[in-house]
């Protein structure tokens, strides 16, 4: 098939294993899914210590779950990069410890209250979440497959943010303060977490053309502000006066571009911020200690009755 | 030699087991597939695998999602509203089918 | 067979509760502390499945951690006076569950599966006609989670040690590891622990239930060509515990650091209870 026929067809799920992509289509999207998949790996990698730091019981099991969850999509994301026969999940995984994987910029920030937490467990995945509906509807069928579990699973994890934005939100005036700073400080990484604006995205116009990819930046933005700025309100945070957001009366949103920090950004992207080197030398440090548990696997699934294991013998 | 048939009936959607065919090799069993499994029923594509590669575990092996109280894992379990994003609202929902169709409730 | 008389608190004179507090700071620290190291793999073991299958083996502790603790509940406490605000030196978990990884040491943590999974498989089946009612009615649910925790832990032994390098790291573990698996079956007051028996709230006295462990784990590192400092030894002697044995409240420095981490939280925000999102155990 060609890019001509691609951008013809392109329609939700329209394309499989089966069919035979040309190399344009089949980098975009590894580029695309590969991205998504560090991402809930990163994210796992974020907010696991608060898994030890939860201050309930149940609100740790929650956590362990929701972190639990992050990396089976991660799981699951990979796969769906794998099947477009660009690169293995190794590779994915090695470039990533490595420091040449991309993710999402709130990852590269560290989090180090338990008032931050809603930033990313709400805000942050409301945001993914939004995006990722409107990703059922791509055109590599894998990545379609895996979004529909993902968004099965993820109403639990933007509601179990709320909750503890909610507990913290009616806490003493100290927690309600320290709320408010968190929010300060991620707001701006959160207005960025869908990107700078159409005009200045340099993969959207390909990603969309052969339906990888369902909105723009801007859609998604506008979709995202809908919907949290009033829960913001509603747990009485005050949205900060920069960067500024002006609601249109269409329902759209006029977010002043020149008031966020691109420089910042495109400096995350590159993975080149320092928080970018501190949580990617976590995980590189900390995969490589276990590499000799991954060499015993491959080892035992070369051997002749290793890889159907002893369960074969049943 | 045994192979296990999945039928896809339209590009985008799974692949499902439909049943199986005796064949001596997978071009062959491509071949019965075709008409045994795909012949009438609508198909996009079919899927062989040998019998033999096909490992189960069940229910009487293994208590599936566990035998304690699990609800955590569930977005109804949380009291805060679902309504005010689309997405958020119908993750809950097929959560809550889920729950149904496992006897939770 | 369960004496008729103690179905739940209400019929425990002082003596009586007194013993089923400790069976339960047994049954419920062990699990708890056990299932906050667990975590600490969740997204750094060697795969992504791994990640999975370890996170949820956590949850399970935690879970049964929270139905052992629930019944605590029963007499009065509440979760702050549990787990959040209970000083470090009153928990009576084994030094087993609170020993920190080393770097990379997912042997330790496959070891320390095991070892903890054959004891908490004896110590539920001592369980089942325990006379107090309301641990009796639990442990079936506890036990359906088990099975895959002690499956998990000798798959994983059994593959690990076909690799000479593997066995390496699995044999240095056991060694580290050993001596505190035995503080598992260490009392921790001899005249509540006899009382636990005597009121047969548990059916197996420990010690009884410490050899039928030494009876089946010492033979299956044998078979993986592992040694255990009990390798041709019958008795367990004192001089082969630790120096310090939890069960009684002491504990290593290890757990005063971990119980610091996981109470951070709930020093610094002021929310009012722990928060519960769950029904209650016997509502469910």
């Amino acid at each position: 098939m060609d890019v001509e026929e691609v951008k013809e067809r392109a329609g939700p799920r329209e394309f499989s294993p089966a069919d035979d992509m040309p190399e344009e289509y089949r980098k975009a999207a590894t580029r695309m899914i590969q991205f998504h998949a560090n991402s809930e790996i990163m994210g796992a990698y974020l907010e696991r210590p608060f898994v030890r730091q939860s201050p309930s019981l149940e609100r740790k099991l929650a956590f362990s779950a929701k972190v639990q969850d992050e990396i089976g999509h991660g799981q699951l994301l990979y796969r769906a990069a794998e099947s477009l026969g660009v690169k293995t999940r190794d590779e994915m995984l090695e470039e990533l410890a490595n420091g040449e994987g991309k993710f999402l910029n709130c990852f590269h920030y560290p989090m180090d209250s338990w008032h931050e937490t809603p930033m990313i467990a709400f805000f942050v995945d409301g945001a993914a979440m939004r995006r990722q509906a409107t990703l059922k509807k791509t055109s590599w069928e894998p990545y379609a497959h895996a979004m529909d579990k993902v968004c099965f699973e993820e109403g639990f994890h933007v509601k179990h943010g709320e909750h503890i934005l909610a507990e913290l939100a009616q806490g003493s005036k100290k927690d309600q303060e320290k709320l408010q700073e968190a929010f300060d400080e991620w707001w701006p990484r959160i207005l960025q977490f869908f990107g700078p604006t159409d005009d200045k995205s340099t993969h959207h116009d390909f990603a969309a053309d052969v339906g990888l990819k369902q909105m723009s930046n801007d859609e998604l933005r506008n979709a995202f502000l809908n919907a949290y700025v009033p829960k913001a309100r509603k747990y009485g945070l005050e949205i900060p006066e920069y960067p500024r957001i002006e609601e249109n009366d269409d329902g759209t949103w006029k977010v002043r571009e020149d008031d966020l920090d691109w420089d910042e950004f495109f400096t995350v992207a590159k993975n080149d911020y320092e928080g970018s080197h501190e949580q990617i030398g976590k995980r590189h440090d900390t995969q490589e200690a276990v590499e000799w548990v991954r060499d015993v696997l491959d080892d035992h699934e070369q051997r002749p009755m290793g890889g159907a294991g002893p369960a074969a013998a049943d | 030699m045994i192979w296990e048939v999945f039928r896809q009936e339209n590009a985008g959607e799974y692949h499902t087991h439909c049943g199986n065919v005796h064949a001596p090799d997978a071009e062959m069993a491509k071949l019965f597939a075709q008409i045994q499994h795909g012949r009438r029923k609508p198909t996009h594509s079919l899927w062989v695998v040998p019998q033999p590669e096909v490992h189960e575990v069940d229910d009487e092996d293994t208590a599936f999602g566990g035998t304690t109280d699990k609800s955590y894992r569930w977005a109804v379990t949380y009291d805060v509203d679902a309504s005010f994003a689309q997405e958020v609202a119908d993750s809950e929902r097929e959560q809550e089918e889920a729950a149904r169709s496992r006897g939770d409730d | 067979m369960a004496a008729e008389g103690l179905a739940g608190p209400a019929d425990l004179g002082d003596d009586e509760q007194e013993a089923v507090e400790l069976l339960l700071h047994r049954l419920a620290d062990d699990e708890f502390v056990l299932a906050e190291r667990y975590t600490e793999w969740q997204v750094r073991s060697p795969t992504l499945e791994s990640d999975l299958a370890v996170a949820n083996v956590a949850q399970d502790e935690l879970g049964h951690a929270r139905l052992w603790f629930d019944l605590l509940e029963d007499f009065g406490y509440e979760e702050q006076d549990l787990i959040w605000e209970r000083p470090p030196e009153q928990w009576r978990h084994s030094t087993l569950a609170e020993l920190p990884w080393p770097d990379g040491g997912w042997a330790d943590a496959v070891v320390r599966g095991y070892l903890y999974d054959v004891a908490e498989d004896l110590r539920l089946g001592a369980l089942e006609d325990s006379s107090y009612g309301r641990i009796r009615d639990r442990v079936g649910k506890v036990q359906g989670e088990e099975d895959y925790h002690l499956e998990h832990a000798q798959n994983w032994l059994e593959r690990l040690t076909e690799d000479e390098d593997g066995r390496g790291c699995v044999q240095d573990a056991v060694d580290r590891q050993f001596a505190h698996a035995l503080t598992l079956f260490e009392p921790g007051d001899p005249d509540l622990e006899e009382r636990i028996d005597d009121l047969g709230l548990r059916t197996t006295p420990l010690s009884e239930m410490g050899e039928e462990w030494l009876r089946r784990v010492v033979p299956f590192f044998e078979s993986l060509d592992v040694d255990t400092p009990m390798s041709g030894r019958e008795d367990v002697t004192a001089d082969q515990l630790p120096a310090v044995v939890g069960r009684d409240g002491d504990h290593t420095d290890d757990w005063f650091d971990l119980y610091e981490e996981f109470t951070h939280t709930y020093d610094q925000v002021d929310v009012g209870d722990p928060v519960r999102i769950m029904e209650d155990p016997d509502d469910e």
